[in-house]
């Protein structure tokens, strides 16, 4: 299953093997004129994962408005950000995108050592790109696995979900935490691998590739998942630029935009890696999308475990790295360094900085304006999801009711990024 | 914290120009009046030269070596606290050569100061770990056995010194000497065996002596009041005034979590300079003591509402014998705020004609800061009442012939001052007392109302120049506690009378217009407290 390829597929029309069903523009001229009727789906609704309400006008079984009220989950992480040091809003990133903190934690990181002027070593950047990966697997096993099971395939998500425990259990044994791992710091990462980690993670890949078969074996060409997915919720290029739509939803549309291409960062240009596009830009697209990208994060863990160069995750700075405890508790200089850094943070110059990564929906951007002082002015996150999700309501008038379920599934939208 | 007084006296005219000399501060060129401090002039280019020894309202003596500049012409680079400036001078203040004589001049000071920032008072506003992390940041070089020396050193009343943190800066020495004109402590021993200690036969027990605690960059003097009472940097500073006495010393109120733990100056050139007096420092005691927290009526806690209807009631029933029957009591530690509100209920709604004034007894005074009346707004309340206030002596003199039989009184302080007895309260049919704190006047008083005190409220003190200064709310009253203004706002309510503030500002505002000692006041911007870790205001 190495050449992973994409589906080929001609038209949206085509796409719809479903025989005997009808459209849901064929309804137009078929039903009886019908007065439309207000239907909430969410928060309290399974598919709405808890966090997101959308007021829909339905006439009989057809969206004919869709309102998508977001909100729910916001926790303020930009204002808490304001009375945080710069370490302290780490733990705070975790809790964005939530299936995938380590892009996060990658993504707040460099935004500071941006706006600070430094770099982390290599190998704090190998370290990075791997864990960054292995995020945007479990971020895209959740969504399709979660996807699959809402339409009534829960074996898959089984199956998704060990997969992304196998993952998961390698990051709690790197960072201490299985979730919300803090594991990033300005300059570089807490700690280096624990030994025997590549192999571990190697291993996993292995396994993982299988139930990647499993689970296409399950999907791909099931007739009722196929039934669901083919030629729902189609978006094209322009919709994606107008509304700002990125990552894996904007690629299914055809547009091949990918952070880690166009604007490589950390060691990303070494890699060989594809940015899988779709043709149709439907929910079908946009699963297939996520499946190959999954296949070309494990190209390059495989590549940067080959690669990773020996050497220290922190840059030697007193000013941003904390000392070694034997030095803090036996100088007064580690001391001093110690107690500024926890007390009143690392002093970052008075500027401004937008930068962005290729989180796991998209471009994953913070914006930061510092003061001077350890905690920062302003700390603005640009959720991927956010726009992601705006777009529904443009997607969702004149489907069925049952085609919000796979939409909003392939959308992959994370409360915790797209409400802060 | 750069917090502009509210002033109706002009600033000192700027220097002519013939008297001017021009200096190139890392290449450009600056103009400065002749005879200015050169590290004054370099910082004032934005130069930011480190220092530990010079202070702004003290002498230089150039011990420190951290404000040392290069000057083109010169051999060596130049203390820049010691060196005034001179014509054409070519100064840079951030050469190599420089950064790192200051870098070694830092490992000098480090190189026998204890690891004690976990139990340091001062850490968090220490100047010395803000310039090791601004100018060093280096790990040490040094793995030998630090000098031992005194750690608690009771030096006077007030002040603990621990000698093995002392930098030998001789910012304290210069304090007593110059400010407080009592020459008490001294440099003692040599080299790395020099302690800072008492001269012989005196204690430091002027009454300026905390302020050496503040002039200390280090933790070294150490103030007992505050001593492992609170970590420094997570206190919140709000600009305020002291309430101690007429000068009306400019202070920052450090609270946290609706608790003052200390007031330390706030330089103002036209009143404080950068210094107060320990009296001063202590006034904040009383905010936590006694404090009055619900309306009483009849000696019984009510509802705000209740005793606001108790208090109409009363003053109505001896309102109806006669405006002259009922009196009020102005005090001398009340905001411009409040005196306005009442001065306002009573003499333009109420027509009232006897009014009092309360306040502090006169006290002990100096010729540095030190005023002998006791009470931050004798001047505004006098503004305010002009010449209706009458001294308390006449109140008791009324109370005796009977001609006031209710009383309205606003702020507690004084009104029973040493001769209690002389009051007969008990000859009253109504006595409504807005009070701050409990005491024999709460005792005797029909209805109790609880009053913010001047550091729980927003408003002004004029001091005994006739400047108007500006105080804010550090924290919110305890309980029900209400400003003085919304007080009587509530009360001119419930008697009929709309007297509509919501707010202190509005007041300020209708009193400037009407009164001529508060024209070319100003409020002043919204503040909101900033935590001192990341207020960059201090060390």
């Amino acid at each position: 299953m190495a050449d992973h390829k994409l589906p080929a597929t001609t038209s949206p029309a085509t796409r719809r093997v479903v025989l005997g069903m009808r459209e849901a523009s064929d309804l137009d001229e078929l039903e009886l004129p019908s007065e439309t009727m207000p239907l909430n789906m969410g928060p309290s609704h399974p598919a709405m994962h808890g966090t997101v309400r959308m007021v829909l006008e339905v006439e009989g079984e057809k969206i004919s408005s869709a309102d998508i009220q977001i909100g729910y989950l916001h926790r303020c992480f930009e204002k808490e950000s304001e009375y945080a040091t710069y370490t302290q809003i780490f733990p705070y990133t975790d809790r964005l995108n939530y299936v995938s903190p380590m892009l996060n934690n990658v993504g707040y990181a460099m935004a500071v050592e941006k706006l600070l002027g430094i770099e982390c070593p290599e190998r704090a950047q190998f370290i990075r790109v791997i864990i960054g990966e292995i995020s945007r697997i479990t971020d895209h096993l959740t969504c399709l696995g979660a996807g699959a099971m809402e339409l009534g395939a829960f074996t898959p998500f089984l199956y998704n979900i060990k997969f992304r425990e196998w993952l998961w259990e390698l990051l709690e044994e790197l960072s201490g935490a299985r979730l919300t791992h803090s594991y990033c710091r300005i300059g570089g990462v807490v700690a280096d691998l624990p030994e025997g980690f590549g192999e571990k993670l190697r291993a996993v890949i292995a396994k993982g590739r299988e139930v990647l078969v499993d689970v296409d074996k399950l999907l791909t060409r099931n007739r009722i998942f196929r039934d669901r997915m083919d030629g729902i919720g189609i978006i094209t290029k322009e919709d994606c630029c107008a509304y700002g739509v990125t990552g894996p939803m904007a690629r299914s549309a055809g547009l091949a935009y990918d952070v880690r291409k166009d604007h490589p960062y950390l060691v990303y240009d070494r890699f060989d890696f594809d940015v899988p596009i779709g043709s149709v830009g439907d929910n079908f697209d946009r699963f297939a999308v996520r499946v190959e990208e999954m296949y070309q994060s494990m190209r390059i863990i495989e590549q940067a475990l080959d690669r990773i160069p020996a050497g220290p995750v922190m840059v030697n700075d007193p000013r941003v790295t904390l000392p070694p405890k034997s030095e803090t508790y036996n100088s007064i200089e580690a001391m001093i360094a110690h107690f500024k850094l926890i007390m009143d943070g690392i002093r970052v110059p008075p500027g401004e900085v937008y930068s962005f990564t290729e989180g796991g929906n998209g471009e994953l951007g913070f914006y930061i304006v510092s003061d001077g002082t350890g905690r920062p002015w302003k700390c603005r996150v640009r959720p991927p999801s956010f726009a992601n999700t705006a777009i529904l309501s443009k997607v969702l008038p004149g489907l069925f009711i049952a085609d919000v379920v796979p939409t909003f599934g392939m959308v992959n939208m994370i409360g915790g990024e797209c409400d802060r | 914290m750069p917090e502009p007084t509210v002033s109706t006296a002009s600033a000192a005219a700027p220097a002519p120009a013939s008297d001017s000399v021009t200096v190139v501060i890392d290449g450009k060129t600056h103009q400065f009046p002749k005879g200015t401090n050169l590290l004054e002039a370099c910082n004032e280019a934005g130069a930011n030269v480190p220092y530990f020894c010079y202070h702004p309202g003290l002498s230089s003596p150039a011990v420190c070596r951290q404000c040392l500049v290069d000057v083109k012409g010169q051999p060596k680079p130049v203390p820049s606290c010691y060196t005034p400036v001179a014509d054409k001078m070519e100064v840079t203040t951030a050469s190599p050569r420089v950064l790192d004589v200051r870098r070694q001049m830092l490992e000098f000071t480090l190189l026998n100061h204890p690891i004690d920032c976990p139990i340091c008072d001062k850490a968090g506003e220490c100047t010395l770990q803000k310039h090791y992390f601004d100018w060093d940041a280096k790990y040490t070089r040094n793995d030998g056995i630090k000098v031992k020396k005194d750690k608690v050193v009771d030096l006077g009343k007030h002040i603990v010194l621990d000698q093995e943190r002392c930098i030998l800066c001789t910012r304290c020495i210069r304090t007593c000497e110059e400010v407080a004109k009592s020459p008490d402590l001294t440099m003692a021993q040599r080299g790395d065996h020099e302690v800072l200690t008492t001269a012989p036969g005196r204690r430091l027990d002027n009454p300026y002596s905390l302020n050496t605690v503040d002039v200390c960059p280090v933790g070294a003097l150490t103030a007992k009041d505050f001593r492992f009472a609170m970590r420094a940097w997570e206190l919140y500073a709000t600009p305020s005034v002291c309430p101690g006495c007429a000068t009306g010393c400019n202070v920052e109120v450090h609270a946290s979590r609706d608790k003052v733990y200390r007031l330390v100056p706030r330089a103002n050139p036209s009143v404080n300079k950068f210094w107060m007096c320990d009296e001063g420092r202590f006034t904040y005691k009383r905010l936590h003591q006694e404090r009055t927290v619900v309306p009483l009526s009849g000696g019984l806690p009510v509802e705000w509402d209740r005793a606001l209807e108790d208090a109409a009631k009363k003053l109505r029933a001896s309102l109806d014998k006669g405006t002259g029957s009922v009196g009020v009591v102005f005090n001398a530690q009340s905001t411009n705020e409040d005196l306005y509100a009442l001065a306002k209920l009573a003499f333009d709604h109420l027509k009232i004609d006897k009014a009092y004034l309360a306040g502090y007894d006169e006290g002990w005074h100096d010729d540095i800061l030190v005023s002998a009346d006791k009470n931050p707004n004798t001047a505004g309340a006098k503004g305010i009442a002009g010449g209706r206030l009458r001294s308390l002596v006449d109140l008791s003199r009324d109370l005796k012939s009977k001609a006031v039989s209710a009383l309205l009184v606003l702020g507690e302080h004084g009104v029973l001052g040493a001769n209690a007895a002389a009051l007969p309260l008990g000859n009253l049919d109504g006595l409504v007392v807005a009070a701050s704190h409990n005491g024999p006047l709460t005792e005797a008083a029909h209805v109790v109302l609880p009053l913010a005190d001047w550091a729980e409220c927003d408003g002004t003190f004029t001091n005994k120049l006739g400047m108007v200064q500006r105080i804010r709310a550090a924290l919110p009253p305890p309980g029900d506690a209400l400003p003085g203004w919304d007080i009587l706002a509530h009360l001119a309510h419930k008697m009929g009378i709309a007297m509509d503030y919501t707010t202190a500002k509005q007041v300020f505002h209708e009193a400037r217009e009407k009164l001529g000692f508060m024209r070319g006041a100003d409020w002043g911007r919204p503040f909101l407290p900033v935590q001192l870790r990341f207020a960059n205001t201090r060390g």
